[in-house]
C-alpha cells in the first residue's frame, strides 16, 4: 500500500470539521510556515518537485518564482476549483470531505506569495461544496487562521469562494480570471502571463486544488522528503479519479510507482472490469489526453510495463503514449464503441468552446457532426480523413489549449482505432445494433528488435 | 417591481465587499445566481437590468455574461429541473438509457417542460461525477448512480412535494 499524504485522514469521522481536523494535526504547516521567510517556502516547494495537478504538470515552485512583485501592487492567489475535465472528480472529493486541507494549503501559499486576499473559484454546479468550503473558512477564521495579524505575525489573509456558472473553459487560468472579474470566460492572449498581469491586472498565481493541498505535507515534512516519494520527475502522490467500466470507481491516492495494470486490476484500486469483460481502451488522464488501446496502455512500445506517472504515461509521445493530465482515468470494456465515446467528447468540446477562435468554434462543431454521422452508419471513408484534417488544423491554432484538448481525443481515436471507424463506414446497418468489439486491441505489442 | 428581499440585498452587499474598491463587477456571477433563485428560476430581462443597476454596470454587461454560462436560464423552467449528464464516462454507464427513460416517463423532449409545469429536462456536459454515473443535477444537489427505478422514485417524490 502506497503512502498517503492527502487522504491519510480522509476516513477519520468528522474530519470535515475544524475541531477534528485540528486534533489530527491540521494547521501545523501554517504554524511552521509563518515562522519561515516566504522565499524559503517557495524554495521548499521547488525542492519537492511538485507539478501542477490540474493537468498541465508545470512545476509549481517555478510558477511561483515567476510572480512579479512590483512595489505597492496587490498580489493574488487564486485556487482553480473549476474541475470540469470529463473523467475528473478528485478535487470535488478533497473539498467535500477535507475542506480544511485546501484552506490550510492556501494560507501557507498565500503567505509565500504575499497574497492578502485569496479566492477559490469553484465550478457553479458544485453548489453544496461551496457551502462546505464557506463553513470551513468561517471555522478557520474564528480560530485565528484567517483574518488580520494571523498568529501575531502581522500577516493578514482573507479567503472567499466564488462560484462559476457552468463553463469548462473557466478551468483555463486566464478565462478563470476573466470570469472572476465578472465577464464571459474568454481566455486571454499570453503573454502577459497572470504572474505579471492577472486578476484585475495584478500579479496572480492560479493553482489547482490538489496542488495547493499538497503544499501542506511539503511544508510539514520538507520538500526533500516529499521528493523521495515517486520516481524521477513524478514526485509525491497523485489523486486519480477512476471511472468507466471498472468494479470500484472512485478516488485513489497513488504514489507514482505502481503499474497501470496493477491500478486497473488490483483490489486496492479499480478492482478489475465488471462481468468478467476484457479491457479494450483507456483514457488515463482526463478526456483531453490520447486514448490508448489495451495493449499500448499496459505496455509501452518498447515493451516495458507502463507505470502510473507523468513520464511513463507519456512514453512514446502521442504516437504510442498518452498523458497523466488531470488524473481522470476512464476505462472502456470490450463492448464499448470508441466512435460513440469519441463523439460524446467532441460534443462536449463543441459545447464548451468559448467561440473566440474560428478553428475551435467551427472545427469542434464539424468534428461532432462528422463523428455522429459515422457513428450512425451514415459516414463515408473520406470522412475519416476529413476528421483527421480538421483536428490537425485546430491544434496549435487557438488562443488557449481547448483547441488542442478537442483535437487530441479525435486524433488518438483515429490513430489507434481506425479499423473501428472503417468498420462503421463499411457496415452501416450492423453498426446500429452491434459493436466492433475487442478485436486486436489487446494483442501483444510488436516490439521491433534493434540490432 | 423587481427587488431583492432585505436578506438577499444584504448578501449582495457582502459579496460586493469581497473585491477591491471599484471592482464590484466581479460580483456579477454570484449575484446572478441569487437573482435566479429569487425570481422564479430564470433570468428575465428586467431582472438582469435590475442586477446591472445594483452593480452599477451596463445591462449589456449582464446579458453577455448570462448568455455565456450554461447555468443561467434565459427562459422559464419547470419547478424541478433535471440536468442529466451525457458525456463519455456517463455514456459508458448508460446515460443514454436514462435520458430516453425520462423523456418517455414525462412525455417531453430534451429542453422541454412538462404540461403541468413541474419538470424540465436538459442534457448537460460533464458535471464531475464520473465515478458515480449515470447522474443528474437537480437544484443544489446531484442525484447519482441513477437507475430507472431511482428515476421513478425521484419523480414521485417531486410530485408529492409539489402538492
Amino acid at each position: 500500500m502506497g503512502k498517503k499524504l492527502l487522504l491519510a485522514k480522509a476516513d477519520v469521522p468528522g474530519i470535515r470539521h475544524y475541531e477534528v481536523y485540528r486534533r489530527e494535526g491540521g494547521y501545523r504547516s501554517v504554524e511552521k510556515a509563518l515562522r519561515m521567510q516566504p522565499a524559503d517556502i517557495v524554495e521548499e516547494v521547488k525542492k519537492s518537485g511538485l507539478r501542477g495537478r490540474g493537468g498541465a504538470g508545470f512545476p509549481t515552485g517555478m510558477k511561483w518564482s515567476f510572480l512579479a512583485k512590483p512595489e505597492g501592487v496587490a498580489r493574488y492567489l487564486v485556487c482553480n476549483a473549476d474541475e470540469s475535465e470529463p473523467g475528473t472528480f478528485k478535487d470535488r472529493y478533497l473539498m467535500e470531505f477535507i475542506p480544511h486541507l485546501l484552506i490550510e494549503g492556501m494560507i501557507v501559499s498565500s503567505f509565500a506569495l504575499g497574497s492578502n486576499v485569496s479566492y477559490i473559484y469553484i465550478r457553479g454546479e458544485y453548489d453544496w461544496i461551496t457551502d462546505i468550503l464557506e463553513d470551513a473558512i468561517a471555522e478557520a477564521r474564528s480560530n485565528g487562521w484567517l483574518g488580520k495579524n494571523i498568529l501575531g505575525t502581522g500577516f493578514d489573509c482573507e479567503m472567499y469562494v466564488q462560484r462559476g456558472a457552468g463553463a469548462y473553459i473557466c478551468g483555463e487560468e486566464t478565462a478563470l480570471l476573466e470570469s472572476l472579474e465578472g465577464k464571459r470566460g474568454n481566455p486571454r492572449i499570453k503573454p502577459p502571463f497572470p504572474a505579471v498581469k492577472g486578476l484585475w491586472g495584478c500579479p496572480t498565481v492560479v493553482n489547482n486544488v490538489e496542488t495547493l493541498a499538497a503544499v501542506v505535507p511539503i511544508i510539514n515534512e520538507g520538500g526533500e522528503e516529499y521528493a523521495k516519494i515517486g520516481i524521477g520527475k513524478s514526485t509525491g502522490t497523485k489523486l486519480i479519479s477512476a471511472c468507466g467500466n471498472i468494479n470500484k470507481p472512485g478516488i485513489y491516492e497513488i504514489d507514482m510507482t505502481i503499474s497501470v495494470e496493477e491500478f486497473i486490476y488490483s483490489d486496492e484500486y479499480c478492482g478489475g472490469i465488471p462481468n468478467g469483460k476484457r479491457l479494450k481502451a483507456c483514457i488515463p488522464g482526463g478526456s483531453s489526453v490520447p486514448i490508448l488501446p489495451a495493449n499500448l496502455l499496459l505496455t509501452t512500445a518498447k515493451g516495458e510495463k507502463r507505470l502510473m506517472n507523468y513520464e511513463s504515461l507519456s512514453d512514446g509521445g502521442f504516437a504510442t503514449g498518452s498523458m497523466m493530465g488531470s488524473g481522470g482515468f476512464i476505462v472502456l470494456d470490450e463492448d464499448q464503441c470508441v466512435v460513440r465515446h469519441t463523439y460524446t467528447l467532441a460534443r462536449f468540446y463543441r459545447h464548451e468552446s468559448c467561440g473566440q477562435c474560428s478553428p475551435c468554434r467551427e472545427g469542434t462543431g464539424w468534428m461532432e457532426k462528422i463523428l455522429l454521422s459515422i457513428e450512425q452508419g451514415k459516414g463515408k471513408m473520406s470522412d475519416i480523413d476529413l476528421l483527421w484534417d480538421i483536428q490537425r488544423k485546430i491544434e496549435g491554432n487557438t488562443i488557449c489549449p481547448l483547441g488542442d484538448a478537442a483535437a487530441w481525443p479525435v486524433a488518438a481515436a483515429i490513430r489507434h482505432f481506425r479499423d473501428e471507424f472503417e468498420w462503421h463506414v463499411n457496415n452501416p446497418e450492423k453498426c446500429l445494433t452491434e459493436n466492433f468489439g475487442l478485436r486486436h486491441y489487446a494483442d501483444p505489442v510488436h516490439v521491433p528488435v534493434t540490432a | 417591481m423587481i427587488q431583492f428581499s432585505d436578506h438577499k440585498l444584504k448578501k449582495v452587499q457582502e459579496i460586493m465587499s469581497r473585491y477591491p474598491e471599484g471592482k464590484q463587477k466581479s460580483a456579477l456571477l454570484p449575484v446572478l445566481h441569487l437573482a435566479q433563485e429569487e425570481f422564479g428560476g430564470w433570468l428575465d430581462v428586467p431582472v438582469m437590468d435590475y442586477v446591472a443597476s445594483l452593480l452599477s454596470i451596463e445591462p449589456i454587461e449582464v446579458y453577455e455574461v448570462a448568455s455565456f454560462y450554461s447555468m443561467y436560464n434565459l427562459k422559464p423552467v419547470g419547478k424541478y429541473l433535471f440536468e442529466v449528464c451525457q458525456t463519455g464516462p456517463c455514456m459508458l454507464n448508460g446515460s443514454d438509457d436514462i435520458i430516453a427513460y425520462i423523456k418517455e416517463k414525462l412525455n417531453i423532449r430534451v429542453g422541454e417542460t412538462s404540461a403541468d409545469g413541474l419538470f424540465t429536462l436538459k442534457t448537460v456536459e460533464c458535471l464531475g461525477a464520473c465515478g458515480y454515473a449515470p447522474m443528474m443535477q437537480m437544484g443544489k444537489n446531484y442525484r447519482e448512480h441513477l437507475t430507472k427505478q431511482k428515476v421513478d422514485e425521484i419523480i414521485a417524490q417531486c410530485r408529492a412535494n409539489a402538492n
